[in-house]
């Protein structure tokens, strides 16, 4: 049986596949204790020991060939028959900072990657300063 | 405080109500406001204030719709005016969801905040005046009707507002189709320098400032320019105003000389919130208090010439049979606001002012069967329609940065096709497509649904969410008497006060004006090389409607307007140019409903400037 370490770490590399961040952004969040819990309390027990089971085997076999891990997430994760949409969800999580439609907590939305992603900050949170706007982002 | 004997009472801590209080206890008298929201929100200073709004940025966090009033209390016992509840209506079909029992056709999709400081703390801070022909429509373009009051009239006034609300803006880029050089006066500057526009606004000017445009046969050239607002920049030192003063000699409102200008920091910190930081969350929240909400103007009230009521609902104005004479203000006062259990209270004083916004005005009008020998109460409702079109521009702009809009198109605000259809403004958008299709969180999801995920999801969204461009065309909509507010004993809240009905639908000459709109659109969309996006969904928009058949989708503005219109005598009108009910000498009203017309800018700095203007007629009539 998988200890909830060993777990949270699988949790951290599949959300640097999942996410296109890598672990130090991901961690630069302080949101994956809370994410992983999140997970915990919104899936099956079935649907998260499967879906960790599966992440196991994807990167163990996958190891350090980039390719054939994207191939392995797409069709064995990503569909949204594929424990109860997860990785999906992950995703969310990240980017958003939702479950589904509801926010995690105030920082889960502040820490949303989405805004990363689009090279700004969340509306309300880590205000960039007077005049910013005028130029590009750095 | 039950002994204490007021000059004045007013109905509400909005801006309306609170520039009325400000201006009243600085002058000596004695004025108790009554306020529908909370205790808490009507803190003024220090760690409460600050307590208090970290609550509403904290709920704002967390809500899943970041809707213009979801870090607002919602009250069972004085519930807001809600968009969240707006639906798409079915012919001759009722909607009771929110507050407002929408009759239609179409649904009224504009709200507003019951709590302290009113919707200001939600407001975007746009701060256009309105043009010289706005205030003349019938006598120039033989549409809707003419104000009793002029342009010039209201201008003095206009710069009490810009001092009060901290405008910041460059008086040289205001060029506006139908105005004079004077329109501003001579040197005239804005308190504080212009707000930076942003680089969205540069790419999307570099093609459309200067654009020829046709137009039903005619060519327009189009200009892109800064638009003044109330948040805070640098302090222009050549401002040379710093107070409103009330001179009992001369028996008028001055602006003033004293002390170099120096902008409204927020109200727990004078550290905190002196400039824009460029949160881009000015609607619903400004976590800095950087842009101006009504607390601002409450906090310079005389405090030791002001109480505040909160809690406090009202339902009714008391008219003296016989006299005419308003005797009293009824509210319910409540303890716990999601139970219906409450105690009565009479207000009483000298003056009274209805400041509660347009639509709660006209219902507790109607309610106290008050004001209406003209039938114009809750008459004439209106606001401005928002079409929206969206597209991909070819180079990244970045949005979701800044202010929501720094730069608009002023070109359409006035001209001769004012006699055929509405005329509207362009402001820019700095905010992606969040507001018609909620990105980018609608990105992700779309992204996801796609099976996009690793890298390619995020250069995925980098690519998409860059390049997001959102104009508005803001339409004036014109008066009409069948859209309004009425009351029906089958519609109550919890506390047995009346929820306001709404009869509201839109005219050929608005449905023109989105078709113009819409012609305008396409060629700067073309001139900009944008991937066009927009989609108006016949089944799923609310205020969809059809003009030789084609579909256009508007949305509500925030902008109330209306409903207790001014005008030349007591059976066009319900209060006078002095915006005293002509019915009831006694009563006074403020707010966007005293509003003929609305013209192309938002109305709160004219609503503002016309606040100013009935505290000083108040005063006159205090002193008489
Ligand atoms: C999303 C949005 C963006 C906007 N952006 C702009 C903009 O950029 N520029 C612009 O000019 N305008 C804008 N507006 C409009 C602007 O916010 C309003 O015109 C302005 O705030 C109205 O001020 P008011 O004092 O008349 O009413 P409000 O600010 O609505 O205040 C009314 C007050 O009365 C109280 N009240 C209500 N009912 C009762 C009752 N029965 N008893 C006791 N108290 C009561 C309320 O609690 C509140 O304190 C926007 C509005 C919205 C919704
Ligand atoms: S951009 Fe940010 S700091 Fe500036 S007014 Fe808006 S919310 Fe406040």
């Amino acid at each position: 049986m998988k200890t909830p370490t060993d777990h949270i770490t699988l949790f951290t590399e599949i959300s640097v596949w999942l996410t296109g961040f890598n672990e130090a952004e991901l961690l630069a969040t302080g949101m994956l204790d809370t994410y992983y819990q999140a997970l915990q309390a919104n899936s099956s027990q079935d649907d998260f020991s499967y879906f960790f089971k599966a992440v196991e085997i994807i990167l163990h076999q996958n190891r350090n060939d980039i390719a054939s891990t994207e191939k392995a997430i797409a069709s064995m994760l990503m569909p949204v028959s594929a424990y109860n949409g997860i990785a999906g969800s992950i995703i969310t999580m990240w980017y958003t900072g939702n479950w589904g439609n509801t926010v995690i907590s105030g920082q889960a939305y502040i820490q949303g990657l989405v805004w990363d992603a689009a090279q700004t900050h969340p509306p309300g949170a880590k205000q960039p300063g007077f005049g910013s706007w005028n130029m590009p982002p750095l | 405080m039950e002994s204490i004997q007021y000059d004045v009472v007013i109905v509400g801590s909005g801006i309306s109500g609170a520039v009325i209080a400000k201006t009243l206890t600085l002058a000596g008298k004695r004025v108790l406001i009554l306020e529908a929201g909370l205790e808490a929100g009507i803190a003024l200073e220090g760690e409460a204030a600050y307590n208090a709004y970290q609550n509403y940025l904290e709920t704002f966090y967390k809500a899943p719709a970041k809707a213009p009033n979801s870090p607002y209390p919602d009250l069972k016992d004085a519930p807001s005016i809600d968009v969240l509840d707006i639906v798409k209506l079915q012919p001759g079909k009722t909607s009771t969801k929110g507050y407002l029992v929408q009759k239609g056709p179409l649904p009224f999709a504009s709200d507003c905040v019951r709590g302290p400081g009113g919707t200001t703390l939600h407001w975007l801070g746009t701060t256009l005046r309105m043009l010289p022909n706005d205030f003349k429509m019938k006598s120039v373009y033989g549409q809707s009707i003419d104000w009793p009051i002029s342009y010039d009239d209201l201008k003095p006034y206009y710069q009490m507002a810009e001092l009060e609300i901290g405008v910041s803006g460059d008086v040289h880029d205001q060029n506006y189709p139908g105005i004079t050089p004077d329109f501003f006066g001579q040197q005239y500057v804005f308190p504080m320098k212009k707000i930076p526009q942003s680089y969205l606004d540069a790419v999307i000017s570099k093609k459309t400032n200067k654009l020829k445009v046709n137009l039903h046969g005619k060519t327009y050239q189009l200009s892109c320019i800064s638009t003044p607002q109330g948040r805070n920049s640098v302090p222009d030192t050549d401002y040379p105003y710093s107070k409103i003063v009330w001179n009992n000699r001369e028996k008028k409102l001055k602006i003033e000389h004293a002390d170099p200008y120096s902008n409204l920091p927020s109200l727990w910190d004078p550290y905190t919130g002196e400039r824009c930081e460029g949160n881009a969350s000015c609607v619903p929240i400004c976590p800095v208090q950087a842009k101006y909400n009504a607390l601002k103007t409450l906090k310079k009230a005389d405090q030791k010439n002001l109480n505040i009521l909160t809690k406090a609902v009202v339902s009714k104005v008391i008219i003296d049979d016989k006299t005419q004479q308003v005797t009293g203000i009824a509210y319910k006062r409540y303890t716990n606001p999601g139970e219906p259990e409450h105690t009565t209270g009479l207000a009483t004083a000298h003056v009274y002012v209805l400041a509660a916004s347009a639509i709660e005005n006209a219902k507790i009008l109607l309610a106290s069967d008050a004001a209406n020998s003209s039938d114009q109460v809750g008459r004439n409702l209106m606001g401005h329609l928002v079409m929206l079109t969206w597209g991909l521009s070819k180079e990244k702009v970045y949005p979701y940065r800044g202010p929501g809009s720094t730069t608009n198109i002023p070109t359409f605000r006035d001209g001769d096709f004012r006699s055929e259809h509405a005329a509207w403004i362009s402001p820019i958008d700095n905010w992606g497509w969040s507001w018609p299709v909620f990105s980018p969180g609608s990105d992700v999801s779309t992204a996801i649904a796609n099976g996009l995920f690793g890298k390619a999801l995020r250069t995925h969204i980098n690519e998409v969410v860059t390049r997001q461009v959102l104009l508005h065309f803001e339409v004036e909509q014109t008066p009409d008497p069948d859209n309004r507010v009425t009351i029906d004993p089958e519609y109550v809240d919890p506390l047995g006060n009346y929820k306001p009905v709404i009869n509201y639908n839109v005219g050929d000459y608005m449905l023109k004006a989105f078709e113009a709109a819409k012609i305008v659109s396409d060629q700067i969309f073309a001139a900009n090389d944008l991937e066009d996006h927009t989609v108006y969904n016949p089944v799923t928009d609310p205020d969809y409607v059809v003009y030789k058949g084609q579909g256009y989708t508007f949305r509500g503005a925030g902008h109330i307007v209306g409903t207790h219109r001014m005008g030349f005598t007591k059976q066009d009108s319900v209060v006078n140019k002095e915006q005293r009910c002509w019915d009831h000498s006694n009563l006074f009203l403020a707010g966007c409903g005293n509003m003929p017309t609305l013209g192309t800018s938002n109305p709160t700095l004219t609503m503002t400037a016309l606040a100013f203007s009935a505290a000083e007629n108040i005063l006159k009539q205090l002193e008489h």
